[in-house]
């Protein structure tokens, strides 16, 4: 097990930085020139600058954010115009490159800085996760109960079971944004039920007594987002888990365990349960990466500044490191939920060996 | 068990829900604005975006200001307009005297060499400041008055009058705050921007203490002159601006609005989502919506329940919705041809249609609001499909089998066929391109629309591969140089027309330099009826400013830029229904 954890990790960290190193390339390649875009972006737009002035400032901000270099070791030499495309010029950089600099950062856990805001990229991240996390892994944690609870009491129920994945069907069928924004005007609308906040988590201007009231405010906050969340996410689980027991339930070891005298409750619990779970793994180690990233959705609706936003807001201002900061997280929760299905594996069935 | 279980829940359900909601009921003298999205950079230097910038004129205070109508230049800093002095053919020396009331926080006046210390500070080698080296590049010293601290001269290269308004258009930061020894005094702005001054040691360290300071995060390390203070700052979520105890804008007599400070706090709400934010408004969790979108504003102000808790204001903009023709294409190099398509575009039904009626047609890229310079003899193009085909026809197209169009150009056969670029996700571009594709395939020609995100659209603009492009122009009535827009020599950066002829860029360089009004008057309309002629762009509308605002602030001071109010001014005078 050991060596395997170990080469799994070797493979992680390899396709990690695979990953990366491409979407750097890509990004580079693609992204707008950051210097004409500070021109752009000056209100009096250039007024007046000769072509040589801009050309001077737009050079100055590339060289401020290290964008004057070549983007990697090995770059094709344009200018030999005698040189034909099938057979181009190669050119050696050194180390003296983008993707060089970058890389070593990333090594020594420096993402670099945020070209909008100039922030560290690991500040953003952190302080992105602060909003996230509590989002996600309540939205998570309710998601996993409920599941187990809900397809558990209709394979004991099995009269209810058609109606509510009926109505499990139906709700799978709303995308998120219609339900985020279905709650925030059933649940907090003067016109209808005026229970919950409509956006964040409550600014300075609200005086508290006590952390209790505190707390309790910022779980009123956080309701109608996880909420969505879950709706969402919980159609889809019981669906799975539910097809699982129902097949277990056909199993001859359910008939031993009912012929013994089991009763039926026990039987889903303590039988059913635990081998309806294995196929259905993947589908909650896939949880880790959304958990990580958020949801875009939910967090522009409800106006949290978590992961989601922070990734739309870099991806659509071509704020490149914090992007490439934002990914190399979503690379590696990934990576870690594949890790941790194949260690769920082997502990919900233990005859499953893992091997290299 | 499970009833103790449910008990619980039940306990906490109404514990969360029972929770008062009015702990975000609005303390009076404060005031709530929602804003898309947060400013990300508090550094008055580096403000590049509208939030940073209302930031940074609540903290700060420049010589000048934008008057509400947005027509005239008001003095803030400074005590009076500047006197103007123009030399020789090129030069111009703007002289400044700062109010005498001004002080900072620390009790001491504001005086001309803070002026000086902001000058060179945006000149620093090393300083992330290239966005105002390229904006006040045209200042090319300043003079300090030996026998007044307070007066001041900048000397310009060049003589525009645009230049006179700019060169009081950036915030005055205090020089003891970041430079208490006056290390930047010995060394001139010229040798800042040369890059010699990386030689001196005053400079490097200089440098080092402003990025030490972190300015963009901690905008409380540079105290301003303004009236109000950051109190918090929630990246992403709010920002709590608190009214100074003591202010040297109380001490004037007659303030202008510019220098009235009433609210006590103000707090910039960031929700991005419209729909959200419309919410908050209507449960009193925000007081404030500026640049509301066209279809929220109708509505709210159809409702009975919300008229009598919100007042509504609309203001005349300069900033307008126009088609851009690239004249660098074949098929739109000649004007006949971009007049026809302009004929295709029924602008009175898209501003019906996606601004509730709330805009106003303008025959050119000056607003009609702007009497003096508008060119008022110049019709209002007209919806006419009949017209396009016969300007078509005279451009040289000829209907081939009523399939399409087509004409001999540089010995080849050209097809009149089509791309149409807009920002993707824009309803009202996204309405704008619908139509025009709809009354062009009227008349057989194809239209390909293409919605492009928005970066990778600038840059198509830029590099010249669009051919009909919709977008956005943001104006400013005081200024009225063309040159990024219509010069030949603009077209690798902002002129995405690629329009520009000797004459039409001889106009646009006389039109920057004289300092004559009546002359400017006469060159300006000529210009108007010059881009008229040729057609490089047609403006579709002129935009309206909308605002909601709760009763209790009172009658809410609204201006025709960006970001449409005055915070600073709002006053919580009753207002009648």
């Amino acid at each position: 097990m050991g060596r395997y954890l170990l080469f799994r990790l070797g493979r992680t960290v390899l396709a990690a930085w695979g990953i990366l190193s491409i979407i750097f390339l890509l990004t580079r390649w693609a992204a707008t020139d950051i210097g004409l875009q500070t021109l752009q972006d000056a209100p009096t737009l250039g007024r007046g600058l000769s072509v040589g002035e801009q050309t001077r400032i737009a050079q100055q901000v590339r060289q401020r954010y290290g964008l004057d270099l070549p983007v990697f070791y090995l770059s094709v030499l344009t200018s030999d115009t005698d040189t034909p495309a099938w057979h181009p010029h190669w050119h050696w950089n050194g180390t003296r490159n983008q993707y060089h600099r970058w890389l070593r950062g990333v090594v020594q856990g420096d993402l670099g800085n945020s070209y909008r805001e100039g922030t560290p990229v690991t500040k953003l991240l952190l302080q992105a996760l602060r909003y996230t996390l509590p989002l996600t892994v309540s939205a998570t944690f309710l998601a996993t109960i409920s599941t187990v609870l809900l397809a558990s009491w209709v394979n004991y129920y099995n009269r209810w079971r058609g109606l509510v994945l009926a109505i499990l069907h139906g709700i799978q069928a709303l995308p998120l944004f219609l339900v985020a924004l279905g709650l925030l005007l059933l649940l907090a609308n003067p016109d209808a039920l005026n229970w919950f906040p409509a956006f964040g988590l409550g600014d300075d201007t609200e005086q508290y007594s006590s952390w209790s009231e505190e707390l309790l405010q910022y779980l009123r906050h956080l309701v109608l987002p996880v909420f969505s969340l879950l709706l969402v996410a919980l159609p889809g689980f019981v669906v799975q888990l539910d097809g699982a027991m129902q097949q277990e339930l056909r199993e001859p070891y359910v008939a031993t365990a009912r012929a013994k005298g089991a009763p039926p409750v026990q039987v889903v619990r303590k039988h059913v349960l635990h081998n309806a779970l294995l196929p259905v793994l993947p589908l909650f180690t896939e949880l880790l990466p959304s958990m990580v990233t958020g949801s875009v959705v939910v967090e522009m609706v409800y106006a949290l500044p978590g992961m989601g936003r922070l990734f739309v807001e870099a991806a659509a201002q071509q704020d490149l490191p914090v992007l490439l900061g934002v990914v190399l997280l979503v690379a590696i929760a990934r990576l870690a939920s594949q890790l941790l299905a194949d260690a769920l594996y082997q502990w919900a069935d233990p005859r499953i060996r893992l091997h290299i | 068990m499970k009833r103790i279980l449910f008990g619980l829940l039940l306990l906490l359900w109404s514990s969360i829900t029972g929770c008062s909601p009015s702990a975000t009921s609005a303390t009076p003298d404060t005031v709530r604005i929602r804003w898309a999205r947060d400013p990300e950079n508090l550094d008055p230097l580096i403000a590049n975006n509208p939030s940073s910038y209302e930031v940074s004129t609540l903290l700060h205070c420049s010589l000048l200001n934008i008057s509400d109508t947005g027509r005239n230049i008001v003095p803030w800093l400074a005590a009076a307009s500047p006197q103007v002095e123009r030399l020789g053919d090129s030069l111009m020396l703007v002289s400044y005297s700062l109010r005498p009331e001004a002080t900072w926080d620390n009790g001491k006046p504001v005086v001309a060499q803070d002026v000086a210390f902001t000058l060179k500070m945006m000149n620093c080698p090393g300083l992330p400041t290239e966005m105002d080296q390229a904006m006040f590049h045209f200042i090319q010293d300043i003079r300090l008055d030996t026998t007044d601290s307070r007066r001041f001269t900048l000397v310009c290269t060049g003589q525009s009058s645009d230049y006179v308004r700019n060169s009081g258009d950036f915030s005055i930061l205090p020089e003891y705050a970041l430079d208490p020894k006056g290390s930047l005094r010995s060394v001139s702005i010229r040798e800042l921007r040369s890059g010699a001054a990386t030689a001196y040691a005053s400079v490097t360290s200089f440098v080092q203490r402003y990025q030490a300071a972190q300015l963009a995060q901690h905008p409380d390390n540079l105290p301003g002159c303004g009236p109000y203070q950051l109190k918090n700052w929630q990246p992403g979520r709010f920002l709590t601006f608190t009214r100074k105890l003591k202010w040297w804008g109380d001490a004037l007599a007659k303030a202008p609005p510019i220098l009235r400070a009433v609210p006590k706090s103000i707090t910039y709400q960031i929700i991005p989502d419209a729909g959200t934010a419309m919410l908050a408004l209507r449960r009193g969790d925000i007081d404030l919506y500026p640049l509301m979108p066209a279809a929220e504003f109708a509505r709210l102000r159809r409702s009975d329940a919300d008229r009598a808790r919100l007042s509504f204001y609309t203001v005349d903009s300069y900033e307008c919705v126009v088609a851009n023709f690239n004249t660098r294409q074949p098929t739109l190099q000649d004007r006949f041809t971009r007049q026809a398509l302009s004929a295709l575009f029924d602008v009175p039904g898209l501003i019906r249609a996606t601004q509730q009626g709330a805009a106003y047609r303008s025959a050119s890229i000056v607003s009609p609001r702007v009497h003096p310079y508008y060119n008022d003899s110049l019709p209002l193009p007209t919806y006419d499909t009949q017209q396009a085909i016969t300007l078509l026809r005279k451009a040289g197209w000829r209907e081939v089998n009523g399939q399409g169009w087509v004409r001999k150009q540089a010995g080849k056969l050209l097809e009149l066929r089509l791309s149409l670029s807009y920002r993707a996700g824009d309803p009202a571009l996204e309405a704008a391109a619908l139509q025009f594709r709809a009354a062009a395939t009227a008349i057989r020609i194809p239209v390909d629309l293409r919605p492009t995100e928005a970066s990778l659209l600038v840059q198509q603009l830029r590099e010249g591969t669009t051919e009909v492009s919709l977008r956005s122009i943001g104006g400013n009535p005081a200024a009225y140089d063309f040159t990024p827009l219509f010069h030949s020599n603009s077209t690798s950066l902002y002129n995405y027309s690629g329009f520009g002829t000797p004459a039409s860029d001889h106009l646009i360089e006389a039109i920057v330099q004289t300092p004559d009004t009546a002359q400017k008057t006469r060159l300006l309309r000529r210009f108007q009826r010059l881009l008229y002629t040729e057609r490089p762009i047609y403006v579709l509308y002129f935009l309206q400013y909308r605002i909601a605002a709760a009763r209790r602030l009172g009658r809410v001071p609204v201006t025709s830029i960006k970001p449409s109010y005055r915070a600073n001014a709002i006053d919580f005078s009753p207002v009648t229904k």
